[in-house]
């Protein structure tokens, strides 16, 4: 008798379960557009956050939902800002390529060390000590934190400095976020320099700490023709609405700290 | 397929060890492992409910329908776990005592869920069950020497039998909570070590509780 | 209310579930990681573990118990389990969005985790009564998201360490976690000692 009153009872909690969980589903059912499924199928799937919002199909849910633009996937390229546009009805624009770039050439032999440094391998721990083992306290340390955060394996440590493979960079802007220095820039346009230090300090108290560091000897804004380069805080920098490209600034810098994107490492 | 019989039960001793190679089952491998009596019964139990478990869903591999088979999975394995601990607790009240908590959660036990999903549902039943016999095997190993280093170092004993004279102390932290972490730890590193030595290393993540795109 | 407090800080502090008791160990090394997904996937835990014993302490104590048919605790606790996390899904996707969207993803991992079919049948091993078992569980899950939290904190620093090439990566995890568990040891009669009441 009790095995027979086991077996309903257990019957009867699976049926109710069962039956909670059909009304369940069928009543609190919540519409999704079927577009936004097929949009992240689209996608990479990488989720690296590089289109501004929280992962693939987050994006896919702006895109349905608040229009976002077709084409902000780095990862995915033109081809997939074509499939989102075909899902989507629309035209896809022209993608807009972003490349992360270290601004920093103080590689060893090039920037002094301030001292022998054998704590954490972290960037933001040595950057607490003094600013870091650099004699530079603005350049890249080197430890690795934008190495260990890039899901793409486009940034390594060559020689004590981080370096960006740009074919291999999609934009996302991870590496940016790690950096405790706050170093890496994100560049858009190929035919536009880069200036390569971020060091505020006067140009003696330069020289002394790295050879490969901005000096704010003024002879880029002097000589440029669009006054598109400026030396602010003793640092070079670029406007870039106004830089046509033209690399007059790169011929007169006399520590070479100007570079065109296509030729930094 | 064409893999030999033996070689099934075989995979589930070293080579896909769930403990140690997949990472599957930690919870009972961390706290039953405190004495090798303990171990020897959980894996006995945990390898019974693994072989029956198995042999049904590879029975009811084409009945269970796809939506609903996480729900038929558990609701057997269940069956079969509450089956063990009646068995434990008639004829062996002191291992209930001993296993606690952790006798019922052999049906949450991620190896059992696991090798259902991983095996059961796409094999015959014979397959099945020696898989089922070997990774239950492969699962009593592992928790055995893992009990056999916290019992000697712990309690100076092995399976009840006094090996270390009482004159040396015991370092009891060993069969506490941080000593079966720390245990597992080190007894990990070693397989890792050896498997570097023979160039075998996999790269681990945890078997269960890791979503799609989560990091480990 | 004293009794019902001591209950709550003993689960959290003195019997804490995954540094103590190891159950919830598979989360706890494969979500801690993040400290946003640890601190996500813990209020997904606290909140299962709360509804699961809400739901199965009167089932057990009203309808197997005095019928003699505890044996069925494991098979009815652990369907009630994975009816309601996915009910609880289906809910928050369709009431809370936001909540969906920050817990959402972690619930049905809960389903199979063992801290919650734990607490679930530790409730009637300890015999509390039903608010008792409530705070209990409330506890419980506290305590799991206090270790998760703290040792997200303790992954970070351990990740830019450099152990030894056969430590790296799991094995090292495990013996912070030692660490931390060796820690939480020094809580014990702390709850005792303040609430008056005997361990």
């Amino acid at each position: 008798m009790s095995i027979a009153f086991a077996i309903i009872l257990v019957t009867i909690v699976g049926i109710l379960g069962a039956v909670i969980l059909v009304l369940a589903a069928k009543y609190m059912h919540v519409e999704e557009d079927p577009r936004v499924a097929e949009i992240t199928a689209c996608l990479p799937g990488a989720n690296c956050g590089g289109c501004g919002y929280a992962g693939c199909a987050d994006y896919a849910k702006a895109v349905v939902e608040s229009g976002a633009p077709v084409n902000k996937c780095a990862v995915g390229g033109a081809a997939c800002a074509a499939q989102i546009a075909a899902v989507m009805g629309v035209e896809a624009g022209a993608s807009v390529k972003t490349w992360a770039v270290v601004a920093c050439q103080g590689e060893e032999g090039v920037c002094k060390s301030k001292f022998e440094y054998q704590g954490m391998s972290s960037c933001a721990a040595a950057a607490q000590l003094f600013g870091g083992p650099s004699a530079c306290a603005f350049g890249c340390i080197g430890l690795g934190d934008c190495v260990k955060a890039c899901q793409f394996g486009a940034i390594e440590v060559v020689n004590g400095k981080a370096r960006v493979n740009a074919d291999k960079c999609v934009g996302c802007g991870a590496c940016k976020a790690a950096c405790p220095k706050k170093i890496i820039w994100m560049h858009s346009e190929p035919k536009k320099p880069v200036v390569m230090c971020a060091n505020h300090e006067l140009g003696a108290k330069v020289i002394k700490e790295c050879t490969a560091g901005c000096i704010a000897c003024h002879l880029c804004e002097k000589n440029c023709p669009e006054e598109a380069i400026k030396v602010v805080g003793n640092v070079a920098r670029i406007d870039y609405a106004k830089c046509t490209g033209c690399g007059t600034c790169i011929e007169k810098c006399p520590k070479k700290v100007i570079k065109m994107p296509a030729d930094i490492h | 397929m064409a893999k030999s019989k033996l070689s099934i039960v075989t995979n589930g001793l070293i080579k896909e060890n769930p403990v140690l190679r997949l990472v599957l089952g930690t919870c009972p491998t961390l706290a039953v492992s405190t004495a090798v009596s303990n171990a020897l019964g959980m894996g006995a139990a945990a390898t019974f409910v693994l072989i029956c478990s198995n042999i049904v869903i590879s029975a009811l591999r084409k009945v269970i329908p796809d939506k609903v088979h996480l729900p038929c999975y558990i609701t057997i394995i269940a069956g079969f776990v509450t089956l063990v601990q009646m068995i434990v607790q008639a004829y062996a009240p002191a291992l209930n005592a001993a296993l606690g908590v952790y006798l019922p959660l052999i049906v949450v036990n991620c190896i059992i869920l696991g090798r259902a999903e991983m095996f059961a549902c796409k094999n015959t039943v014979v397959d099945s069950a020696l898989d089922g016999l070997g990774m239950g095997i492969g699962f009593t190993l592992a928790l055995t020497a893992m009990a056999t280093l916290r019992e000697i170092i712990g309690n100076g004993s092995w399976l009840g039998i006094t090996i270390v004279p009482e004159s040396i102390d015991r370092l009891t932290i060993m069969t506490s909570a941080p000593g079966g972490f720390f245990c597992f730890g080190f007894l990990m590193a070693m397989v890792v070590l050896y498997e570097t030595k023979t160039n075998n290393k996999i790269e681990r993540k945890i078997g269960c509780a890791v979503k799609e795109g989560e990091d480990e | 209310m004293a009794n019902l407090l001591y209950i709550f800080f003993t689960m959290v502090l003195v019997q804490n579930y995954v540094l103590v008791k190891f159950l919830g160990i598979c989360p706890f090394l494969g979500v801690s990681k993040k400290l946003d997904s640890a601190v996500g996937m813990s209020l997904a835990v606290i909140f299962v573990m709360v509804l699961a014993t809400a739901v199965t302490w009167p089932l057990y104590a009203l309808v197997l118990e005095p019928n003699g048919l505890g044996y069925l605790q494991t098979i009815v606790f652990i369907i009630v389990i994975a009816v309601l996390v996915q009910f609880i899904e289906i809910v928050l996707h369709k009431y809370m969005v936001s909540l969906y969207n920050s817990l959402g993803v972690y619930l049905p991992l809960i389903t199979t985790n063992c801290c919650v079919l734990g607490v679930t049948i530790l409730n009637f091993t300890n015999g509390y009564n039903y608010v008792e078992s409530l705070f209990c569980a409330a506890g419980s899950g506290a305590g799991f998201m206090l270790a998760m939290v703290l040792f997200s904190g303790v992954r970070k620093r351990v990740d830019a360490g450099n152990p030894p090439e056969c430590f790296k990566g799991l094995p090292i995890t495990l013996v912070a976690a030692a660490i931390t568990s060796l820690s939480f040891m020094g809580f014990g009669g702390i709850m005792s000692s303040i609430f008056g009441i005997a361990a």
